[in-house]
Parts: structure tokens; C-alpha cells; sequence
């Protein structure tokens, strides 16, 4: 919302009070101080000069060669605009003016060899319309050498500020004066409205009746007649203009201006072609077509309140009118409507148009219903002034019982317990009185208001509480701290996601964050997706039931960008519609997983290593090493999948006892692919929440090892498909208690050497007891029996014996 | 023989300021104090000495040999210690083996370090889902249907019952529907918009809400809980004011601001010249919301905040596209 300076110095008396005061005020209040334009100094060094020569530039054809009179001087520029002529009357900047458009500064140069001692300036580069199309010429009345802002009525300062939806009355200059005079404890001015009458009567020319009293609790109206439409006068032009409005005629204007002015949409209507001289408020007919004012045809729904005359549909009800009952230059007869349209019923309707309008967006907020009257009298005193209008004796107003004030009451003991301080009883009063908040009874304990029609807002006592600290200051609310201890004992979710975090960082993880919002596709193939109903694009039309799509298409992004070896991790939830639609919590699933991702290579190469490239085992250690921080890992289990899946060309489920925590494999091909990706890529995705904590099962201290431990390798021939864990656990099951750990330190295969289908895997028993030393005999006899144990179940051989 | 005696201790001594290396001072140890050395011909003649002279030159001999020893072992000493330095056994220049640098998103790094602040001041920490009810994102919270403050916040529809939540301040209903007062929880995560996608502006983001309610809890508490906030995450130094704003669920409501960080307070492009930042909006918990989780606004008050941490993320690291927090460019997240 643009508020002019000036204008707001009509309702309040802050003249000896700075604009930087006034803004920081203002901000301090709740309205929030977007920016400041002062004129004056943004047109400083701005003058009105008139062209008295202009000749063609002898080194250029599109440019000329003016002479211009300052009123105390003549000034050569050189300008470029075809419409510059002799004896117009224009906007000069002369040295050191600042182009607010442009953000450079006048100097004295030469341009193409001649001299050019300031710039001819258009509406655009004075940064008052888009309009480059020429210079801007001012009119032929126009005093020269006086500064710019006065020439153009914009000696003014306008302030930008940022209105929350709970503060429909600051939509106009009135209420921000309002909120200015409660600030600076000044009494609010009120204009007083006595209108010459002519004797014909309103109800001679005009009726009005409202079917829907509900969604129209009030209609007022005023009737003008023998109007003459033209221009505005340009003090209004200026305002509107600085309030960002853009002037029509008259007529329009000066409704536009008492909105701006009271925060009441009004509309003008040609009274002339209203059928049977009627106004009647109801609902529109479904299907319904209507072309509004901005000659976009509508389509209307039953449920929207339509102001109709006698025979058709003549505007939308608080939001635009139609072009059939528009004022044009022949207009004579007006009848100005100043209603209250219940906010809901507005704000309904102009979502299903997709139509905002200046007027829908006051109305949806709620306006004044009290104001009703006094707006349309004042747009009608306007038109008697600046149309030659003719004011109707008497008004129509129609207004329905339930339109009623509120009451509220403030328990002064209540400012103490929400705010932590206490105002003074006489301070809260003074403040309740400059907001005009209908003080009508004070004891020591309470104050009670009848609230007036222009806050809607103010229903309850919290209300009234936060009128008097927005007033009083939030400044003056003291800092207090108190020391506390935790009250929610809820299981904090995230402090495990943090300790994986940490770990996965420490092993070198890159942290990438997705959007959540993937295209369907492709997440449908890791589990049924909860789509949104609407979406920003096709792109973004699904909740992500996986993180893996998401870091590919990062894997992805990277390769593109030259970044081929990467290690990247991210947590966050998942989700899987369960049900056939989405009525309950139970219907969906939502779980928090952490998806660990590496491609390209592992090391490159450098004087003291061997390139090389990542493979399925890098990341099986590296998921171990993360689970072990946090499991018991007796606990692991496997279950491994080589057949075909979705995403996996090969992978393992992982199991902490029975529940299945997550899963890690090489992507397959087809998926990869998807994504134009042709390196390996390997992925683990865990399951958070299935994580058994360490802290949860507490881990007994195992006595530390007294005695040696004996080794023993040796290496056997197996036929390749024989399974690593196959062999391994096979080994475990027949050995004894002293048999500790088994590890493989070699694999080797070789068809010449070892033959085709087979495959040699070397392996290191350790043995110990933690109660004694073992003696090499034992070792040796153990160790012997699984030999033969293994040549006999697997059909190996052993080497190297 | 006493001649003989200071005669070696001069020989030794002179000696000993010649050496350069271990290589030399082994020479000078086997030279007087080996086994065939000055010291221990001088003792063998010592045996043959008269019992009178034995008495002086016995001592004279101890002497001798401890003062020899104790010089040969400084010398030892700092000639070890120079060999040590001066003798490069490596090119300990070479680059070491470097592994990869491991780094946390900023947003997940920023939003923990805002968490960490309020939970040592008796902040629980509190989640909730992403996808929420209508109900708790927005009736419970006192967003009446048909209302502009509902253009607030540009919502993503599951259904006409189910939304995207656009705030994390649900998970306060969510806590106040199973828990009796006192609550004291902040609550982080994800929220979505339905806002177009440019530099300034993204489909999600991340929050961080907090809520206290109590008997007695004030909006003075409010301040002296967010002005801790401030210090602590900006710097003890950091000036800050409260403005009137308008939330919902929250009345009266504010908006924090404290002195830019990048200028200091004078006026730069991050603050749009004016000084300040927004840093979060906050006010004293709705008697509305109360009632709705079935409190009573008569015996019980609160305050609850909540601010982005992109936002945040993005002042401090002089970001200035919101899309290269969600791009994943790996150059990006190693500069962190």
C-alpha cells in the first residue's frame, strides 16, 4: 500500500515530525515501512525548462541540438527523442542530477562533438511510467525554472508499506493517520461533508433491493446526476498517480481516490443503463456469461453474488464490474455504490475467477460497514466539485439487522500476564482512545469498547492486548530469562540422523539435499508415490518414495559439470501410499531413510598410489563400519539378491535381527540409464528408524586378550560359484569355540593356472582362548580336521602343500 | 703423573671443541675413554704408584674420568640431536595422502546449530510429518477457511484434507494433543510451497519452530529466550528490535530483527541499505490454538517462534541463489 505523505497530513498533524520518524514509527506499530521516495530530493536538480531551438546534429542523424531556456539561463543538450520541439515546455536534469531509472548521474559532456550540458528527460527515466516512447512535455501553463517535484504536484514523500491480512483498515490513508495519531498521541481530523442538495429525490430515479442479505449486509448508494466526464483535476492525478493508481477520467478517479482515502471500494455506474433504474444483490445463475470491465469474459457459478439491474447481471459483487453498465465520456447520471460485502463470499469468488482486484482484495479482507455512507457522500461532494455533478436528495441504504458492533472488554490484569509488564491503566485508555476503539466504560479493573465497523480484526481480549503493546512499543517490553530444564520427553528423531551424519561425514560423504518432489515415473518404481494435486509441473508431481532417483539425477548433474568420483549421502523421508486413497495417516507411509551413493573412483592416481575404481566392496565396508557404530552387530543378518530387481543389478538385504533395515547393491543398467548415466553406480538406502541404537541395548565389557593368539593360513581350489559365506560359515560351524576369526587374504583366478570355473581363495584362521595360552598341537590338530573337512564338502583343493 | 693427568684433560678438552660429528666424538670416546684409551692407561699405571701418591692421584684420576664423561656426554647430546634434524631420511615435502573431504549440507549444518543453542536452554527436540492434515496445518492454528491469511502461505494439496505442511508449527498441535502443560519443544524439518521456483525462492524449505507453554509464561520470557537465540548464533554484540507482524496463531505477533551481520549495521546490498535483518517471526501463542488442543487460555500462556533456515543459511554464506542449496553441485558442497 502507497501512502502519500501529504495526504495523510490532512487526517493528523505531524508536520513537525521527520519522515524518518514517521517510518520508524510506523514500522514499529505493525506497519511495516517498505520503502521510502521522497520526490523532492529523488528530483533534485530537476528543473522545467523550455525548448526555444532545436537543430539537427551535425554529426548525427538520429540526434538534435537543443537550446533550452532555465529562466535565469540558456543551456545547449543534445537529445534523441523524435518529438522534442521548439516552445515545449519540459523536465530538464542539469549537472548532477541523478536519473532515478537509470542510476547515473548528469555531467557536462560532449556528445558527438557537441556540447550537451544536461538531459531532456521522459516519463520513464523519471521513473513515473514505462513511457519512453519521447520526452515528457509538460503543460504549455507550466512556470519554467522552478524545481520538478513542484511542477509535477510531487513535492511529496510516498511511504510503501507492507499491510498483513489482519489489517484491512490500514488499506487507506484515513486508517494509517489513525494509527499516526494513536502513535504520536495527536487528535485524528475529521472532515465534515455537507453537500449541496438538489431537491429531486434518489428514490424518484433509482431502487434497490438485496435477496442475499448475508453475503450483503449493506448497500448504500447515492445518486449524481448531470455529470460531465473529462479529466481529473491534476492535485488528484498527482495523488494517484504516487499511490501507484493510473487516472481514467473523473468519474473513476474519484472512486479510486475515496477508496484510496477510506479504504471503501466504491463503484460508479452509468445510471442510464440500468434497467428500470434498479439495483438488485443476489446470486448469480450457474453458467452464466459476463464480460467485465476489462473485457475478459467470465463464466459465473452459482454461488457468486452478482449486483443485477432490472433485467441482466451488471457487476460481480466486490470485485469488478461490467462492461455494459461502464461510465464512458457520455455519461451524465451516476449512482455511486458504497457497500459491505461479507469478506468470505468475495474472496470465494474472485479465487474461482482468478480475478484480484483493488476493490476484492479490501472487501476479502473486511471493510468498514459503518463507513458505507460516508464514502459514497464524500465521492459524491467530489463529483459536485470536479464533474459539475448534481447531488439527489436523500440515499438509499439498505443494511441488515445482524450488522452489529461488537463488545469486547480488557481485564487490565490480563496486559500484565501476556506481555510480562505492566502499562498504566491511564496509558491503556489514552491508547485505546487515539485508536478510535470506542472506549465506553472504564472501572480499575476493565475497559469495555464497542468496537467500531473499520476493525474487523478486533473481536477478543488478546486483540486488545496486542493494540496496546503495538502502541505502547515491543520495545518497552522487557528482556526476561529464565533458566529451564527439558519438559518433552519425546525420543529425539534426529539425534540419530546426526550421528550417522557425522559418521558418513568423517568417511569423507559429500551431504546433498533433494526436493522431495520427483516426476512420477520413475518414482513409481521404488513404491505406489502420494502424488499432489497441484503440482508446480509434471516434473514435481509426486512425494519421492526412494532418495535414490534423486541422487542420481545429483550423480548426474555432477557428470555433467565434469565431476566424475563422488561419495554423497542424504537423509531424509520417504513416502509410500498404502491405501486407495488418502483419507487417513494410516493410508500413507512416511519414513526417514539415509541413502549412501558412490560412483567413479576411489583414488586417483598419484606418485605414491594406484588409481582405482569404486566398487561393490568399497561400499559394503563402508556401510559396515557406519552400522557397527550403531547396531549390535551380532545382530546382522544378509539376505543376498542376484536376480534381476528394478534398481539393483545385484544388492543385499540387510536384517538387525528380524527387521529389515535397508538394502545395498550396484543400480542396474536399465535404471542408469533413465538417468543417462554409464559409470557404476553402488547404493546403500537404511531405513532410520529400524536402527537398533547402541545406547538402547548397552554393550558388555569384553575382558581384554592375556595370551597369544596362533595363526594359520592356508588356500584351497574352489569351483567359482562356491559363495565366500558359504565357505566361511561353513568353517565356522566345524571348528571349535577357539577358532576367533576368519579372514581372506587372497582371491585368485586364472585358467591356466588353476583351470577354468575355479578359483582360489586363501584364508587366515586366528585361534585363541581368553583363559589360557593354546598349545601348537591343539591348533594344529583343529586346524588340520577343517582341511579335510573343506576337501571333502566342497570337492577342493588345497595349494600349496 | 699429576702432569700426565691434566695433560690428557687438556688434550680431551682441546679435542672436544674440534667435534663435528658422531663419527668423531666415537674417535675422541675410544682415544681417552675406550678400553685402551689415555684414562685407562693412566689407571693401569696407577697400580704401580706408592700408596701415598695413590691416595692424592686416585682422586685426581676419579676426577678425571667423570669430568671426561660427563663432557663426552653433553657432547653426545647435542651432536645427536643436530644429526636428527640436519639428516632428512624422506622427502617429507611430498603431498600426503589426502582423503576426501567429507562435508554436511549448510542447511542440515545450520539448522543444528540453531538446535543445539535452544536445546541447552531445555528445548526438547520434536518432529512430525511431512505430509500433514489440513486440520493441523492450518484450522488448528487458527487459519479460518476463506481467509487471506491462507494467502500466506501458497499451499501443496494432497487432497482437500491432506496438504504438504507449509510450516513445521503443526508439530506443536501434534505435541499439545498427547502432553499436558508445560510443553517446551522446538521443532524442525522440511516445509513446501507452491511458489515458483527462481533465485530468491524454492518449493521447500526448512524451519525451525519452538513453542513454550506454562502458567506465567510471558512475551518479556519470548524476548529474553530469542535475544539469548541472537547472541548466541550472531554474536554477543548484536543489536535487535522487535516489530508488530501479524501470524495467526500467534497473538500478539512480531518479527525479530537484528543488525546485519555482513555490515554491521550500516547499510549494504544484503540488508537493502536499511541495516537490519529479518531473522524470525514469533509472538505469544493464540488463545485459539490453545483452546484447540483443549488448554485452557486461562490458566496457561506460551510463546512459540519459528524461522528458515535457508534463509539463514544463505545471509551467512553470501549465497545468493536458494537453487544451489538443491543442486548438489559437488563444488559447491566441498566449499563448506
Amino acid at each position: 500500500m502507497k501512502i502519500v505523505l501529504s495526504w495523510i497530513k490532512e487526517f493528523v498533524d505531524i508536520e513537525d515530525i521527520s519522515v524518518e520518524k514517521i517510518a520508524h514509527e510506523l514500522t514499529m506499530a505493525g506497519l511495516e515501512v517498505e520503502s521510502i521516495t521522497n520526490y523532492g530530493e529523488m528530483f533534485d536538480k530537476f528543473i522545467t525548462a523550455e525548448v526555444i531551438e532545436k537543430i539537427k546534429h551535425p554529426n548525427a542523424d538520429k540526434l538534435s541540438v537543443c537550446k533550452v531556456n532555465t529562466g535565469s539561463e540558456v543551456l545547449q543538450i543534445v537529445c534523441g527523442a523524435p518529438n522534442v520541439a521548439a516552445g515545449q515546455i519540459i523536465p530538464l536534469a542539469t549537472e548532477g542530477a541523478r536519473i532515478p531509472n537509470a542510476d547515473f548521474v548528469i555531467k557536462t559532456t560532449k556528445l558527438r562533438g557537441e556540447l550537451s550540458q544536461g538531459m531532456i528527460c521522459s516519463e520513464s527515466e523519471l521513473g513515473l511510467s514505462n513511457d519512453h516512447s519521447g520526452i515528457m512535455v509538460l503543460s504549455p501553463e507550466t512556470k519554467i525554472g522552478i524545481p520538478l517535484a513542484e511542477a509535477l504536484g510531487q513535492n511529496d514523500v510516498v511511504f510503501e508499506i507492507g499491510i498483513t491480512p489482519n489489517r484491512p483498515d490500514a488499506l487507506s490513508h484515513q486508517g494509517v493517520s489513525r494509527d499516526l495519531a494513536a502513535i504520536f498521541n495527536r487528535p485524528m481530523k475529521t472532515k465534515n461533508l455537507s453537500p449541496e442538495r438538489i431537491a429531486k429525490r434518489i428514490e424518484e430515479v433509482a431502487k434497490i433491493a438485496i435477496e442475499d442479505k448475508v453475503n450483503c449486509p449493506r448497500y448504500s448508494a447515492v445518486v449524481v446526476t448531470d455529470c460531465k466526464v473529462g479529466d481529473s483535476p491534476d492535485w488528484m492525478k498527482n495523488r494517484l498517480r504516487m499511490a501507484g493508481m493510473r487516472s481514467i477520467n473523473n468519474i473513476v478517479d474519484i472512486t479510486n481516490y475515496v477508496m484510496l482515502e477510506t479504504g471503501q471500494p466504491l463503484h460508479a455506474f452509468d445510471l442510464n443503463n440500468l434497467a428500470k433504474s434498479s439495483i438488485i444483490v443476489k446470486k448469480a445463475n450457474d453458467g452464466t456469461k459476463f464480460k467485465t470491465l476489462d473485457s475478459v469474459e467470465r463464466n459465473l457459478s452459482g454461488s457468486m453474488l452478482m449486483i443485477c439491474d432490472g433485467e441482466k447481471e451488471v457487476a460481480i459483487a466486490g470485485i469488478m464490474g461490467g462492461e455494459n453498465s461502464e461510465v464512458s465520456s457520455t455519461t451524465t447520471n451516476i449512482l455511486i455504490e458504497s457497500a459491505y460485502f461479507d469478506p468470505g463470499c468475495v474472496r470465494r469468488s474472485a479465487r474461482a475467477l482468478g480475478l484480484s482486484t483493488e476493490a476484492s482484495y479490501r472487501f476479502e479482507r473486511g471493510t468498514d460497514f459503518e463507513g458505507t455512507m460516508y464514502a459514497a457522500l464524500l465521492a459524491a461532494d467530489l463529483m459536485q466539485k470536479y464533474a459539475n455533478g448534481k447531488i439527489l436528495s436523500g440515499e438509499l441504504d439498505i443494511r441488515a439487522e445482524s450488522l452489529t458492533k461488537k463488545e469486547v472488554t480488557l481485564r487490565f490484569n490480563q496486559i500484565e500476564r501476556i506481555l510480562g509488564y505492566s502499562v498504566p491503566q491511564d496509558k491503556v485508555v489514552s491508547i485505546l482512545r487515539n485508536l478510535q476503539l470506542g472506549v465506553k466504560e472504564v472501572t480499575d479493573k476493565i475497559v469495555v469498547m464497542t468496537i467500531p465497523g473499520f476493525r474487523p480484526d478486533i473481536e477478543r481480549e488478546i486483540d486488545i492486548v496486542e493494540e496496546v503493546a503495538r502502541i505502547h512499543g515491543y520495545d518497552n517490553i522487557p528482556t526476561v530469562h529464565r533458566v529451564s530444564s527439558p519438559l518433552v520427553s519425546a525420543v529425539d528423531d534426529l539425534e540419530m540422523v546426526n550421528s550417522m551424519r557425522r559418521v558418513l561425514i568423517g568417511m569423507g560423504f559429500n551431504e546433498i539435499m533433494n526436493n522431495s518432489l520427483q516426476p512420477a515415473e520413475i518414482t513409481a518404481v521404488t513404491g505406489v508415490p502420494v502424488p499432489v494435486m497441484n503440482p508446480l509441473n509434471a516434473e514435481m508431481s509426486v512425494m519421492r518414495s526412494s532418495l535414490i532417483q534423486g541422487g542420481l539425477a545429483t550423480v548426474k548433474n555432477n557428470l555433467n559439470a565434469g565431476e566424475k568420483d563422488m561419495r554423497l549421502f542424504e537423509y531424509g523421508d520417504i513416502f509410500i501410499k498404502k491405501g486407495e486413497a488418502i483419507n487417513s495417516f494410516e493410508d500413507f507411509e512416511e519414513v526417514t531413510v539415509v541413502t549412501m551413493l558412490i560412483t567413479g573412483k576411489a583414488a586417483t592416481k598419484t606418485w605414491n598410489e594406484e588409481e582405482r575404481d569404486y566398487d561393490f566392496y568399497d561400499l559394503k565396508g563402508y556401510l559396515k563400519s557406519l552400522l557397527e557404530s550403531y547396531l549390535v552387530t551380532a545382530n546382522l543378518g544378509h539376505v543376498y539378491k542376484t536376480e534381476s530387481d528394478p534398481v539393483f543389478e545385484y544388492s543385499i538385504e540387510v536384517f538387525s535381527g528380524e527387521n529389515k533395515i535397508g538394502v545395498i547393491g550396484k543400480i542396474n543398467d536399465s535404471f542408469s540409464s533413465l538417468f543417462d548415466i554409464e559409470q557404476a553406480v553402488f547404493c546403500a538406502e537404511l531405513f532410520v528408524n529400524c536402527i537398533e541404537r547402541k545406547k538402547d541395548k548397552l554393550k558388555k565389557y569384553n575382558p581384554l586378550l592375556k595370551y597369544p593368539k596362533i595363526v594359520r593360513d592356508f588356500a584351497f581350489i574352489f569351483d567359482s560359484e562356491v559363495r565366500f559365506d558359504v565357505i566361511s560359515d561353513f568353517i565356522r560351524k566345524n571348528s571349535s569355540p577357539l577358532l576367533k576369526k576368519i579372514s581372506l587374504f587372497d582371491l585368485y583366478e586364472n585358467e591356466k593356472a588353476i583351470g577354468a570355473g575355479k578359483r582360489s581363495l586363501a584364508f587366515t584362521l586366528e585361534f585363541y582362548d581368553l583363559n589360557r595360552t593354546l598349545t601348537e598341537d591343539e591348533v594344529e590338530k583343529e586346524f588340520s580336521a577343517i582341511i579335510q573337512k573343506i576337501t571333502k564338502k566342497f570337492d577342493a583343493v588345497l595349494r600349496g602343500n | 703423573m699429576l702432569n700426565k693427568i691434566s695433560e690428557t684433560k687438556r688434550q680431551f678438552f682441546a679435542a672436544a671443541e674440534g667435534i663435528k660429528n658422531s663419527k668423531e666424538l666415537e674417535d675422541l670416546r675410544i682415544a681417552h675413554l675406550g678400553r685402551n684409551g689415555t684414562v685407562a692407561t693412566l689407571f693401569e699405571e696407577f697400580k704401580t704408584v706408592t700408596p701415598e701418591e695413590k691416595r692424592v692421584l686416585g682422586k685426581e684420576l676419579n676426577l678425571l674420568r667423570q669430568e671426561l664423561q660427563a663432557k663426552f656426554d653433553e657432547l653426545k647430546e647435542v651432536i645427536e640431536s643436530s644429526e636428527k634434524l640436519s639428516a632428512p631420511k624422506i622427502d617429507i615435502s611430498l603431498p600426503g595422502r589426502v582423503p576426501n573431504k567429507g562435508t554436511g549440507h549448510i542447511v542440515a549444518e545450520t539448522m543444528n546449530e540453531i538446535i543445539t543453542i535452544f536445546k541447552k536452554i531445555g528445548f526438547s527436540v520434536v518432529t512430525g510429518p511431512e505430509i500433514e492434515s489440513d486440520k493441523n496445518n492450518f484450522e488448528a492454528l487458527n487459519f479460518p477457511a476463506d481467509h487471506p491469511a491462507r494467502d500466506m502461505q501458497d499451499t501443496f494439496f494432497i487432497n482437500k484434507d491432506f496438504v504438504l505442511r507449509t510450516h513445521t508449527t503443526p508439530v506443536q498441535i501434534r505435541i499439545m494433543q498427547t502432553q499436558e502443560p508445560p510443553v517446551r519443544a522446538i521443532m524442525p524439518g522440511r516445509v513446501y510451497r507452491n511458489e515458483a521456483i527462481n533465485a530468491r525462492s524454492y518449493c521447500m524449505f526448512h524451519q525451525v519452530d519452538g513453542i513454550y507453554v506454562d502458567e506465567k509464561v510471558t512475551f518479556a520470557e519470548l524476548k529474553g529466550t530469542l535475544v539469548h537465540f541472537a547472541k548466541e548464533y550472531y554474536g554477543s554484540s548484536v543489536q535487535y528490535k522487535f516489530r508488530p507482524s501479524f501470524f495467526p496463531f500467534t497473538e500478539p505477533s512480531a518479527e525479530m530483527d537484528i543488525t546485519c551481520f555482513i555490515c554491521g549495521g550500516k547499510g549494504c546490498r544484503v540488508c537493502k541499505q536499511s541495516g537490519w535483518l529479518e531473522i524470525l517471526g514469533c509472538g505469544m501463542v493464540d488463545p485459539n490454538v490453545l483452546k484447540y488442543v483443549g488448554y485452557d487460555p486461562e490458566k496457561v500462556t506460551g510463546y512459540a517462534f519459528g524461522m528458515g533456515i535457508e534463509r539463514i543459511s544463505m545471509l551467512k554464506h553470501d549465497i545468493n541463489d536458494i537453487r544451489l542449496l538443491y543442486e548438489n553441485d559437488v563444488r559447491f558442497l566441498k566449499q563448506f
